[in-house]
């Protein structure tokens, strides 16, 4: 071994020299040599990205539905040794791979650690991944395949309402839909978590079944074209980790510190709005494929010019923006359509420019929620300091995973559109379900 | 084995500067463990939360963990400690493990380091008994330390599964219908050798040698090692300082808390404890010196002697043929 140099830090002393990642990069083996083009559902499309990334030897798991194709895919390959010194652990518990990550993260920031996992395991991982958030390691990523959270009666399906429950676990969280799209956000998300303003471990998420297990086709990028995108934002690990640092991770505080530690936290946090467009448009100067967006303009018009803004999330907002055009002409208003990429931390002052012009937006809510709608709630906020405000009106669809049907989509433009045209500001919500209004009844 | 004397010498990763209790067991075996890990080799620990814990990393008061003042010049000297969720000491240590065994397998990293996990016997053993099994069932070159003083004392003394027969805490108060805790303790030796652990020992710096001898084979073996420290607690067990060492040794010699050691395959061995009951101290000298066991004892001023409390003769040989029964179950443990 070289001898060390000190960097002294803020957290502690780094020991240069003492982890060669050199090592690390050569002992990666590529899963694809060139960019590759094949059939794959969402769950196999985020185990290829999360195998392609020479930072990644270290995986973690538990399986629960509808992500546990996640786990075989990597176990199967890292045991194929395709991949090169890339090893699995599989524990006993949700909980257990949440502390697992964190020792591994911590013991080495250089590298990339991940799992994937749905409703009850996140919601079994929580004590941890509230200590993660809040951690520092921008080096873990947990891949929520997105299921109803416990509940009764139980449902295998796939909504948000796991993801939406984790909102202040200080997790970067990222919602996709499709595989190509799920496939390049994981390749992505490491190069914001681990940027040393950001340093925040991140959450891409999609829909359970409906992405989570629908084929399609994917362009698989060679993996020394995705080492060479990383790398232009990863660098070297800036502060100590375990191995190499003279250093400590989670220290108690008083609470006249504590505040102080939120306070950075959120700030670094906020640095996700600037950060996460450059490094999409990298991407997409890269690979020729959308990079990193906090919104998706899904079917939106250049000068925000509409009438009915509809946002949703996941896959079901591809309905929506294939019946914008005829549902516009019927309605004889303007409608766009978004879809949601950035959960958290929320881009208000995106959807605030994006909606100055809007009368009214119809927000899809797939998760259930006592209130008017977890994602409607952050819509209302965002829009509350415009001059005129566009009627809020919120509609839930598609809980437990259900199909939002091309009626469903119709029922709820027609409630959106009547509501605008009534001047109501806020109407109470609506369940739909096959173009019926379940609720109120 | 390195002399003690040589030990003493060492540089300690545990530094002046916590908030424990004067006199208190932790402190004790965390200076000695300190200066054992002093070895040529990179030290990290993972700490579940409990009063250890608690105590020795608050910022901004002095946090006393790291070796010497200044930043170490050389890297084996230098210190990584992770504090995490009360359970998750033995998964975050097997990570931390894991991940540089598989650096320095890749050869990205030229020395081996050594990982411990501590965590006290609420988070071990009661909240987090899953994990301790599994990762002990699992196998990673690790070595766990769990201290043990029959309570969860960071949150006010209360009952764990742990406490002692007899024992009162805060949520198992005497009352003229229970005399303290009536649920045995678990029996987490036998739980950890049944894990498959390479080595379980049950060890106290009250008997230095024997500690050292069982921590230095842990650092330096391979597999999971588990050591179960025995901790008195002066404010737990209400006692006067000054008498932690005493009691811990009383403790191991009534056989509340005998020194063992057991290797994966072979007998295991007790420790400065006799088998025949008769041999043995009384127990009432080892539960006479706590006020959590005082409506089962009292001092007779004439003898100089605890004597059982009338009407609490049978509480106490519900304790005694409790010791007895582990003694012997111990002493079977293949």
């Amino acid at each position: 071994m070289e001898p060390s140099t000190i960097i002294e830090t803020v957290a502690g002393a780094r020991y240069d020299h003492v982890i060669d990642l050199e090592k690390v990069r050569a002992a990666h083996r590529a899963l694809a040599s060139v960019q590759t083009i094949r059939e794959a559902d969402g769950n196999a499309a985020a185990a290829y990205a999360s195998l392609q990334m020479w930072r990644a030897i270290l995986f973690a798991g538990f399986p629960i539905t509808p992500s546990t194709k996640w786990l075989e895919t990597v176990s199967a390959v890292v045991r194929s040794g395709k991949v090169g010194a890339k090893q699995i652990k599989l524990l006993e518990a949700e909980h257990a791979v949440a502390d697992y990550m964190a020792g591994a993260a911590a013991a080495c920031r250089d590298l990339i650690v991940s799992t994937a996992t749905s409703s009850v395991g996140l919601d079994h991982m929580t004590e941890s991944t509230r200590s993660l958030g809040a951690s520092g390691l921008g080096n873990v990523m947990l891949i929520n395949v997105y299921r109803a959270t416990a509940n009764y009666p139980l449902c295998i399906e796939g909504d948000p309402s796991d993801t939406l429950a984790h909102r202040d676990d200080g997790w970067i969280q990222v919602a996709c839909r499709g595989v190509q799209q799920i496939y390049d956000t994981i390749l992505q998300l490491p190069c914001l978590g681990m940027h040393p303003e950001i340093m925040t471990p991140t959450m891409p998420g999609y829909y359970g079944i409906k992405d989570s297990h629908r084929s399609a086709r994917l362009v698989m990028e060679a993996d020394t074209a995705i080492h060479t995108f990383q790398d232009r934002w990863i660098g070297p690990a800036q502060l100590p980790g375990l191995i190499n640092g003279d250093t400590a991770f989670g220290n108690c505080v008083t609470s006249n510190f504590f505040q102080g530690f939120k306070i950075n936290q959120r700030e670094r946090l906020e640095r996700v709005f600037d950060i996460l467009p450059e490094i999409g448009r990298d991407f997409a100067r890269t690979f020729g494929r959308p990079g990193l967006e906090v919104v998706e303009r899904a079917c939106w018009p250049d000068d925000d010019a509409i009438d009915l803004a509809i946002v949703g999330m996941g896959p079901d907002v591809g309905t929506a923006a294939a019946l914008a055009e005829t549902e516009s002409a019927r309605h004889g208003l303007r409608i766009g359509v978004l879809a949601a990429r950035l959960l958290t931390p929320f881009p208000d002052a995106t959807y605030r420019q994006l909606l100055r012009k809007a009368k009214g937006v119809l927000v899809l809510n797939q998760a259930h929620h006592f209130g008017t709608g977890h994602l409607t709630l952050d819509i209302t906020n965002a829009c509350y300091t415009l001059e005129t405000r566009p009627a809020v009106i919120s509609c839930f669809a598609g809980m437990g995973g259900a199909t939002v049907s091309d009626d469903t989509w119709r029922q709820m433009i027609a409630h959106a559109c009547a509501t605008i045209a009534k001047g109501e500001k806020l109407p109470p919500p609506i369940v739909v379900h096959e173009g019926v209004v379940l609720w109120p009844n | 084995m390195a002399k003690l004397v040589d030990v003493l010498q060492r540089d300690s990763c545990f530094q002046p500067g916590s908030t424990l209790c004067a006199g208190c067991m932790e402190s004790i075996a965390f200076q000695n463990i300190g200066k054992l890990t002093d070895n040529g080799r990179k030290t990290i620990f993972a700490l579940g939360t409990f009063c250890g814990e608690v105590s020795t990393l608050q910022y901004p008061n002095p946090v006393a963990w790291g070796r010497g003042e200044e930043t170490p010049d050389d890297w084996t000297k230098s210190f990584g400690i992770m504090h995490h969720v009360f359970e998750s000491a033995p998964s975050v240590a097997e990570g931390i493990a894991d991940t540089a065994q598989q650096l320095f397998e890749i050869g990205a990293l030229s020395q081996q380091v050594q990982v411990c996990s501590l965590s006290g016997d609420g988070g071990a053993l009661s909240i987090g008994l899953r994990t301790l099994l599994h990762t002990i069932a699992r196998g990673t070159s690790l070595t766990i330390f769990v201290l043990i003083n029959e309570i969860f004392a960071n949150t006010g003394f209360q009952y764990s599964p742990t406490t002692s027969l007899g024992s009162e805490t805060s949520t198992t108060p005497v009352s003229e219908l229970l005399p303290g805790n009536m649920t045995p303790p678990i029996d987490y030796l036998g739980l950890a050798v049944t894990a498959g652990a390479q080595r379980v020992v049950q060890a106290s710096p009250a008997h230095p040698k024997f500690f050292n001898r069982m921590v230095e084979q842990g650092l330096s073996g391979s597999g999971t090692t588990i050591i179960f420290v025995p901790s008195p607690c002066i404010t737990g067990w209400k006692y006067p300082d000054g008498e932690t060492v005493h009691l811990a040794q009383l403790a191991c010699e009534t056989g509340f808390f005998p020194c063992y050691a057991k290797e994966r395959g072979r007998p295991g061995e007790l420790k400065f404890v006799e088998l025949d009951a008769t041999k043995r101290p009384p127990i009432e000298a080892f539960l006479g010196l706590q006020r959590r066991f005082q409506h089962l004892v009292r001092f007779n001023k004439a003898t100089g002697t605890y004597d059982i409390r009338p009407g609490q003769e049978e509480s106490v040989a519900r304790i005694r043929d409790w010791i007895q029964h582990r003694l012997e179950q111990l002493q079977r443990l293949a």
